[in-house]
């Protein structure tokens, strides 16, 4: 009874787009985990001929506008035309304006910020544990796994942190192809700019002032967590 | 040289996702337990009649009101590209139009107000700026919405040519993307004067917050504003009813006292 009534207090609509917020980084950090993982392992132990051009497309979300990238989204996603057609015709899936749509441009908009710092990490661990791995008769894989990012864990929790964060202050992708719908796509950073646009100016100066002492907090854990692994 | 085994992190990543996720689950339960409200998507000009609105409307009928606030333009492209609204307001009869022409409607747009045009100062200047002082010194940028997204907007550019100060002004118009992008210049000092709603400046929070005055309705085309209930829908009994409740004395009161003038 006293967990329910806790659970109807953050459940006021004020509050609404801040878990959404959060729901929307944890679901993009797990599956930027599951995919980014690998392919920053990929990127760190392959030499091949195409490699830079593999690194500059993971790599464009950090250069592209967002709106570029909505843009881009909203065309695919359209239930009108293309893709979007096809998943709304053959699948009922209609991605535009849900939040399954922003997953896929979170995603996307942030892989740089997982992929980077565990590619980063994964280089910097001397070449010489890999190579006695391989002496060994280890597999490409096995090194990866069980030698490599056991060893680039700050690298791994950079990643996690940064992929986190990165997608809480996702603005401007959201706002093309979110549709700014309560309790699906209104999240904080939207929440807040549609507050401005009806002057409530005091809701928006908590929404900001939050999500300003949210993001500081999580740059001072990875700083911190960094520092202790420096030693 | 430490040799954790990846287990070890695979384990340490399970336990803060399940205890992330088991605090997430019941409030995505509780989420879905309410009833769903009627999603309106609500032309900017309205957002704040339709405060008053939506607390009739439930009261009346039980059914809830989430309002989903842009420019005509922007909320019908969106409707175009499938966005889940169950009623459009728009400022005008030609957005709601273009959607019914392409059987995205239940039905044809209603007439449900016209819209009053007023020239909004922000407090400092302590009155309210004329049309005739546009041209002057005084006044650097005037915010107007973009004609294109926004029929105020529109019916904004038609009041300076109807009285000749188009050309004069033109260097100082800067342009919002919605009815409430202006009024949010106007309320940060961004522009000195601009373009709204009548309804805006009526509502309660904002009669303090400027000087305003109301442009003659024969200096531009009336704002005639339609509603119409959307195809995408999955409630039409119910957006039907709100069609209709716009239609009632409570209603046209409520409009009434927000300056719109009825059909």
């Amino acid at each position: 009874m006293f967990y329910h009534s806790i659970i109807q207090q953050f459940n006021q609509p004020m509050w609404q787009p801040f878990w959404l917020t959060f729901r929307l980084a944890a679901i993009t950090t797990v599956v930027l985990l599951l995919i980014g993982v690998p392919l920053a392992g990929w990127l760190a132990l392959s030499r091949f001929r195409l490699k830079p051009l593999v690194e500059a497309v993971v790599s464009l979300p950090l250069v592209l506008p967002p709106s570029v990238l909505g843009f881009y989204l909203l065309v695919a996603l359209s239930p009108v035309q293309g893709p979007g057609r096809w998943l709304a015709d053959t699948l009922g899936v209609r991605l535009l304006f849900s939040f399954e749509g922003l997953v896929l441009g979170s995603v996307l908009y942030s892989l740089p910020f997982m992929v980077h710092p565990v590619q980063a990490g994964l280089e910097n661990l001397p070449p010489s544990w890999r190579e006695a791995a391989y002496t060994l008769g280890r597999s490409r894989t096995d090194v990866l796994w069980r030698v490599l990012l056991p060893n680039a864990k700050p690298a791994l929790l950079t990643g996690i942190v940064l992929t986190f964060a990165h997608t809480i202050g996702e603005f401007g992708l959201v706002l093309m192809i979110g549709g700014n719908l309560p309790g699906q796509t209104r999240v904080a950073s939207i929440a807040i700019y549609d507050a401005v646009e009806s002057m409530q100016y005091d809701t928006a100066h908590v929404y900001s002032a939050l999500l300003l002492a949210i993001s500081l907090a999580i740059l001072l854990l990875v700083y911190t967590v960094n520092r202790r692994f420096r030693l | 040289m430490n040799q954790v085994p990846v287990r070890h992190i695979a384990r340490q990543m399970f336990t803060f996702r399940t205890v992330g996720l088991s605090l997430f689950l019941p409030l995505a339960f509780s989420l879905f337990v309410s009833a769903q409200p009627l999603r309106v998507a609500v032309a900017a000009n309205a957002q704040f009649v339709m405060e008053p609105l939506r607390a009739a409307f439930q009261q009346q009928t039980g059914i809830g009101i989430e309002p989903v606030t842009g420019s005509s333009g922007k909320l019908t492209a969106q409707i175009q590209q499938g966005a889940p609204f169950d009623v459009f307001l728009s400022a005008d009869m030609e957005f709601p139009n273009a959607l019914f022409q392409n059987n995205l409607t239940l039905g044809a747009p209603v007439l449900y107000a016209y819209g009053t045009l007023v020239l909004w100062t922000g407090p400092s200047r302590g009155r309210p700026i004329q049309l005739g002082e546009l041209p002057g010194e005084s006044v650097r940028r005037i915010a107007i919405a973009n004609a294109a997204n926004a029929p105020y907007g529109e019916a904004a550019l038609a009041v300076l040519h109807h009285y000749k100060l188009y050309e004069k002004v033109q260097a100082k118009l800067v342009f919002a993307e919605s009815i409430g992008q202006v009024n949010q210049y106007i309320q940060t000092g961004a522009a000195d004067v601009g373009f709204t709603a009548k309804s805006v400046v009526l509502a309660p929070g904002n009669r303090h917050r400027g000087y305003w005055r109301q442009m003659p309705v024969e200096s531009h085309r009336p704002i005639a504003q339609g509603a119409v209930v959307l195809a995408r829908t999955g409630r039409p009994a119910e957006a039907r009813r709100f069609l209709l409740f716009l239609k009632t004395p409570t209603a046209r009161l409520i409009l009434l006292r927000y300056g719109y003038r009825l059909p």
